[in-house]
C-alpha cells in the first residue's frame, strides 16, 4: 500500500485543448439550462400561450399564473443568486489569496441564520419588517465580529479565515442549541437554512436587483488595485496600495453581496467556493478573467441544478432544497477537480504564521494541568442537581452510576480529539485544521445517518460499526485523492472541506424535510454523552489511552513535518509513509471521538492551540498537554450541559464549542 | 347477600386500585394525551412546557414534573422519581436501554406503516388501557370518540362542503400538507369530508410543498392550523401567487386553533370538534 503512496508529488500532467477556457463549460451549461427550461415550459403551457404567461397572465388561469409568479422568478433568482455568490467568492479569494475563502467561510450564513432564529423566538415583530433585514443584520454582525478579531493582524488572510471559521463554528453551535430546545417554532428557519429558491412573486428579485446594482457600482473603483494583489504583501505595499483598507472595503462589499442573497433564499454555500475555483482550473489566469467568468458559471451552475432538481424530484421537489443540492453535487465535483487544481504547496503556509513562547520545562506545565483535570473530574462526578436542588456527594451510588460513564467518555473523547487536532495541525502545517476540517468526523456522521434512516431503531454496536465504516471510507478517499499531490496540506484541507460540505448538505435536507427523526440526529450530532453506558465508557477510555501511547513515538516526525517538504526529506523522514501513518492514526482518533461526542466540537482545534499558548511547543509535550486540556474542556462542558438548563440537558459537544469558541476568539483578538 | 359481598369487594378493589395508581413517566406527548384521556395523570412528562403550548388539550396538571428534552429525558431525575413504568414511542427508542435500568419500559406506536393513524391511535388506547387495568375506560373513550365522529358527520352532512387541504404554514412559501397516514385523514374520512391532497406523504402523514401546489384542486378549500409563523401573514398578503389561488380569491380559507399533528385519539376528537365549530358557524352566519 505504501508503494502506492508516492513519496512526494507526482509530475502533474498539464491539460490543454478544449477544456482550457471557461467558455466551453459555460456554453455546455447554457445549452443544458435552455434545454431543461424549454422542455419544462413546454410541459406547463402550450407554445402559443408562452408570451402571454410570461408578460401578462390571465387572471384565474393557474398554469399561466404559476409560470408568471413562481416559475419565472425562480429561474431569474437562480441565475442572479448563483452569479452574485460566485462574484462574492471571487472577490474574497482574490483579497485573501486563499482558494478556501467563500461567503460562508466568513460566518455570514450562520450569522444570518442565528439572527432569524433569535428574532423568531424573542422578537417576532422584527420579522414583520421583512426576514431579509433580520438576516442581513445577523450576517453583518457576524462578519464584523470576524473583522474585529482579525483587525490587529491587519486582516491577514490566514488570521481572517481562522477567525471566520471560529465564528462560524461558534454561531452554528448556538443555532443548534436553539433548534434543539425549540424545534417546533423554528421549522421556517430550517427551510430557509437549506436554501430554497421557490418563489411566489417578483418580490425577491425586486429586492435583490437594486442592491446588487449598488454593490457593482461600488466595486468598479476597486478593480485595478485588486488586480495588483497577484503580488505578495510587500510588493503591493511598495506600489502604494493601502492594503488593510483595500481588504476591509472589498470584504465588506462581498459580505454585503452575499448577505443580500442569503437573506432572500437562504444558505447556498458551495457556489461561492466552487465557481471561482472551477474557472481558475479551466484556465482563467488573471483576475479580470475570473471576475468575468465566475459569475456566469455560478449563475448557470445554480440554474441547472435547480431545474434538474425540479425535473428529477417531481413531487418531492420541495423536500430537496436547492442550496443543499448544490452542495451534494458540488462537493463531488470539487473532489474530482482537486487533483487538477494548481495550488502553492509544500511551503510553510504564510509569513504571518504564529509564533509562541516555548517553556523550558514542560513538566512544570503538565503537572498543574493534571491536577486541574483531577479537580474538575471530582466536581463533574459529585456536584449536580436533583429533586431537592443542588447536591454534592461522591458516595451516592444511585447518582454516580449515571454520571461516571458520561464523565469518563467525555474525558476520553476530549483527549482523542485533542490528539487528532495536534497531529492534523502539524501534518498540514496549518493552524486552521482540525479533525472536523479533515472531514473524518463528517464521514463517521454520514455512516450514522445512513443507519438512522435504514434501520431507525438499531443498537449502539451497529452504530459503532457503521460510523467506523464511514470514517474508514472517508479516510480511504482522502488518502487516494491526496496521494497524487504527496499529501500537500491545502489539498488535504480542501478534500476535508468538500466531504464536510457533503455531510452538511445531507443534514440540512434531513432537517428541512421535517422528519421527526431529524430531532434524534440533531441531538447526536451536537455531541451528547447521554447514550454512553458503562461498557462503552470503559471501551472508549481504553481506546484513548492505547492511541495516546501509540502517538507518542511519532514525536520526531511531528516535529519535522510542519517545516515543509524540503527539511524533513533532507533529514531522512519518509514523507509519504510518515504522512500515511499519521493520517491513519489521526483518523482513528477522530472516529473514536466522533462516535461518542458527535462531529461538531471545538476541542480538536482548541486544545492544541491552548497547549502551545502554555509554552508546550515541542511535539510530545504538546500532545500530552493537549490531551489533558481536551479532557478538561470536554468534562467541564459535559457537566455544564447537565446542570445549566436542568432538567433539560445540553450535549457536551455543543457546550465545548461554546466554551472553547469564546475563549478562542478572545485569544485571537489579544494576539 | 353473596351478591352484595361481591359488589363490596369490587368497590374495595377499585378504591384500592385508585389509591395505588401506578407512578408513570411518559416521554411522548401523544401517549401523555391518551393517558390523560383515560383519566390517569402521569407523575412526569418530557418537555411539559412544549406540551402546554403545542398540544394544549387535555390540560396537563401543574404538579406533573418536567423530565427535560424528549430525546434525552433526564436519567438522574427519573431514577430519583422511582416510577413504576416508563412509556415511550419507537421514535425515542434510542434511550430505551438507559430507561430500562430505571423501570419497565413500554413502547407504544400510534404511527406505523401498516395501519392508518386513527386505527393506530385506537390500538394504542387499548394497549394502554390494558396496561393500566382500565379496559372499561379505554373502550368507553374509543366509543365516545367514534360516536362523536358520527355526530359531527351528521352535523356536516347538511351542507355541501368542498374537499379540503389540511395544512400548517411553514413560511410564506411552504406548507405542510397532511394526507394518508395522518391523524387528520382519519378524521376527515369519518366525518365525511374529502382530503384534497392525495399525493405521497411521509411516515407521519405529511409532505412539505410550495403553496403553488394548492391550486391543483381548484374547488378545494384551505384548512390551516394555527399558529402561523411570525411574519407569514404579511408575506402572504404581499404574495401575488397566494392572492391568485382559487381558494383565497373565493375566500374558502379556514383557520383552526392549534392541534398537535402527531398525536392520537384526543387530538382527533379535538380536531373534529374544532372542524365542526368552524364549518358550521361559518355557514350558518
Amino acid at each position: 500500500m505504501t508503494d502506492l503512496l508516492a513519496q512526494g508529488p507526482l509530475p502533474t500532467r498539464e491539460r490543454r485543448g478544449f477544456s482550457s477556457h471557461p467558455i466551453w463549460l459555460c456554453g455546455l451549461l447554457l445549452a443544458l439550462t435552455l434545454g431543461l427550461a424549454l422542455t419544462d415550459l413546454g410541459r406547463r403551457l402550450p407554445t402559443g400561450e408562452w408570451l402571454q404567461g410570461i408578460a401578462n397572465p390571465v387572471d384565474g388561469d393557474m398554469a399561466q399564473l404559476i409560470l408568471h409568479y413562481s416559475w419565472l422568478p425562480r429561474l431569474c433568482m437562480a441565475l442572479l443568486c448563483g452569479a452574485v455568490l460566485a462574484l462574492a467568492g471571487t472577490l474574497m479569494q482574490q483579497v485573501l489569496r486563499n482558494p478556501l475563502a467563500s461567503p460562508t467561510t466568513l460566518g455570514v450564513s450562520s450569522g444570518a441564520q442565528l439572527g432569524l432564529l433569535v428574532a423568531t423566538l424573542w422578537a417576532p415583530w422584527a420579522l414583520d419588517y421583512g426576514r431579509e433585514w433580520v438576516a442581513l443584520a445577523g450576517g453583518g454582525v457576524a462578519a464584523l465580529l470576524v473583522f474585529a478579531l482579525a483587525w490587529r493582524r491587519g486582516l491577514a488572510p490566514l488570521t481572517l479565515i481562522l477567525a471566520g471559521l471560529v465564528v462560524t463554528l461558534y454561531l452554528s453551535a448556538l443555532n443548534v442549541t436553539l433548534m434543539l430546545i425549540q424545534q417546533q417554532d423554528l421549522n421556517a428557519v430550517f427551510i430557509w437554512g437549506s436554501g430554497s429558491l421557490s418563489q411566489n412573486s417578483w418580490g425577491g428579485v425586486e429586492f435583490l436587483l437594486p442592491r446588487l446594482g449598488l454593490g457593482l457600482l461600488l466595486l468598479l473603483p476597486l478593480l485595478r488595485p485588486l488586480a495588483l494583489l497577484e503580488l505578495d504583501d510587500s510588493g503591493v505595499k511598495s506600489l502604494g496600495v493601502p492594503l488593510r483598507f483595500l481588504r476591509f472595503v472589498t470584504l465588506t462589499l462581498s459580505v454585503y453581496l452575499a448577505a443580500c442573497v442569503v437573506s432572500v433564499v437562504g444558505v447556498i454555500g458551495f457556489i461561492g467556493l466552487a465557481a471561482p475555483a472551477l474557472v481558475r482550473l479551466l484556465g482563467a489566469r488573471t483576475f479580470a478573467q475570473r471576475l468575468r467568468w465566475a459569475p456566469v458559471l455560478g449563475g448557470l451552475l445554480l440554474c441547472v441544478t435547480d431545474l434538474g432538481i425540479q425535473r428529477l424530484a417531481g413531487n418531492l421537489a420541495e423536500l430537496v432544497p436547492t442550496g443543499a443540492a448544490t452542495a451534494l453535487l458540488g462537493a463531488p465535483l470539487l473532489l474530482w477537480l482537486l487533483p487538477r487544481l494548481r495550488l502553492a504547496g509544500g511551503q510553510p503556509q504564510s509569513a504571518d504564521s504564529q509564533h509562541f513562547e516555548r517553556h523550558p520545562f514542560p513538566a512544570r506545565r503538565l503537572a498543574p494541568l493534571a491536577l486541574l483535570l483531577g479537580g474538575v473530574l471530582l466536581i463533574a462526578l459529585g456536584l449536580g442537581r436533583g429533586l431537592e436542588g443542588w447536591q454534592f456527594s461522591l458516595t451516592d451510588i444511585a447518582v454516580l452510576e449515571w454520571r461516571w460513564p458520561r464523565v469518563t467518555a467525555a474525558a476520553a473523547a476530549g483527549c482523542m480529539l485533542a490528539l487528532a487536532g495536534c497531529m492534523i495541525q502539524r501534518l498540514t502545517g496549518n493552524p486552521m485544521s482540525s479533525p472536523e476540517v479533515l472531514g473524518i468526523s463528517a464521514g463517521a456522521a454520514l455512516g450514522l445517518i445512513a443507519l438512522l434512516f435504514l434501520l431507525p431503531y438499531s443498537g449502539p454496536l451497529a452504530q459503532l460499526a457503521l460510523g467506523g465504516l464511514g470514517a474508514g471510507l472517508t479516510l480511504l478517499l482522502l488518502l487516494g485523492l491526496s496521494r497524487r499531490s504527496g499529501f500537500a496540506p491545502e489539498k488535504v484541507l480542501l478534500i476535508g472541506i468538500s466531504i464536510t460540505a457533503l455531510f452538511d448538505a445531507l443534514q440540512v435536507i434531513l432537517l428541512a424535510g421535517g422528519d421527526p427523526r431529524g430531532q434524534n440526529l440533531l441531538s447526536w450530532m451536537s455531541g451528547s454523552t447521554y447514550f454512553v453506558g458503562p461498557q462503552m465508557a470503559i471501551w472508549v477510555l481504553v481506546c484513548s489511552l492505547l492511541l495516546l501511547a501509540a502517538s507518542l513515538p511519532f514525536g520526531r516526525w511531528l516535529e519535522l513535518l510542519p517545516l515543509g517538504d524540503g527539511t524533513p526529506r533532507a533529514l531522512g523522514v519518509p514523507l509519504g509513509r510518515s504522512r500515511f501513518v499519521l493520517l491513519l492514526l489521526a483518523s482513528l482518533l477522530t472516529a473514536g471521538a466522533t462516535l461518542i461526542v458527535g462531529p461538531l466540537s471545538f476541542v480538536g482545534l482548541l486544545a492544541p492551540h491552548l497547549a502551545r499558548l502554555l509554552g508546550l511547543a515541542r511535539a510530545v509535550p504538546q500532545l500530552l498537554g493537549a490531551a489533558l486540556l481536551g479532557a478538561l474542556v470536554m468534562v467541564a462542558a459535559d457537566w455544564l450541559g447537565r446542570t445549566v438548563l436542568f432538567p433539560a440537558q445540553l450535549p457536551a459537544g455543543l457546550l465545548a464549542s461554546l466554551l472553547g469558541g469564546g475563549y478562542f476568539m478572545l485569544c485571537l483578538y489579544r494576539r | 347477600m353473596r351478591w352484595l359481598l361481591c359488589a363490596l369487594a369490587l368497590v374495595a378493589s377499585l378504591t384500592h386500585a385508585e389509591m395505588r395508581q401506578p407512578r408513570i413517566a411518559v416521554i411522548d406527548w401523544g401517549l401523555t394525551e391518551t393517558l390523560l384521556g383515560l383519566g390517569v395523570t402521569p407523575i412526569a412528562v418530557a418537555q411539559t412546557e412544549g406540551y402546554r403550548r403545542w398540544v394544549q388539550a387535555p390540560e396537563l396538571p401543574a404538579e406533573v414534573i418536567d423530565l427535560g428534552l424528549r430525546v434525552e429525558p433526564n436519567l438522574e431525575l427519573l431514577s430519583q422519581l422511582k416510577p413504576d413504568m416508563i412509556l415511550i414511542t419507537p421514535q425515542f427508542a434510542a434511550s430505551r436501554p438507559q430507561l430500562e435500568r430505571i423501570a419497565p419500559v413500554h413502547t407504544l406506536a400510534i404511527y406505523t406503516p401498516e395501519a392508518e393513524a386513527y386505527v393506530g391511535a385506537q390500538r394504542v388506547t387499548r394497549e394502554l388501557a390494558a396496561l393500566l387495568g382500565r379496559l372499561v375506560e379505554g373502550e368507553a373513550m374509543i366509543a365516545r370518540i367514534d360516536a362523536n365522529m358520527v355526530r359531527v358527520k351528521q352535523r356536516l352532512a347538511t351542507q355541501a362542503l368542498p374537499p379540503f387541504y389540511v395544512m400548517t404554514f411553514l413560511d410564506q412559501r411552504h406548507v405542510r400538507l397532511f394526507g394518508k397516514q395522518s391523524i387528520y385523514q382519519g378524521v376527515l374520512d369519518r366525518v365525511g369530508l374529502r382530503n384534497a391532497w392525495t399525493g405521497p406523504t411521509n411516515y407521519w402523514g405529511f409532505t412539505q410543498q410550495g403553496i403553488e401546489r394548492l391550486a391543483e384542486e381548484p374547488t378545494a378549500a384551505l384548512l390551516y392550523l394555527e399558529p402561523m409563523p411570525p411574519g407569514t401573514a404579511d408575506g402572504l398578503a404581499s404574495s401575488a401567487l397566494w392572492q391568485q389561488l382559487p381558494a383565497v380569491r373565493e375566500q374558502r380559507l379556514y383557520g383552526l386553533p392549534p392541534v398537535w399533528s402527531f398525536n392520537g385519539l384526543m387530538a382527533a376528537e379535538r380536531f373534529a370538534n374544532l372542524l365542526e365549530a368552524r364549518l358550521v358557524s361559518e355557514n350558518e352566519r
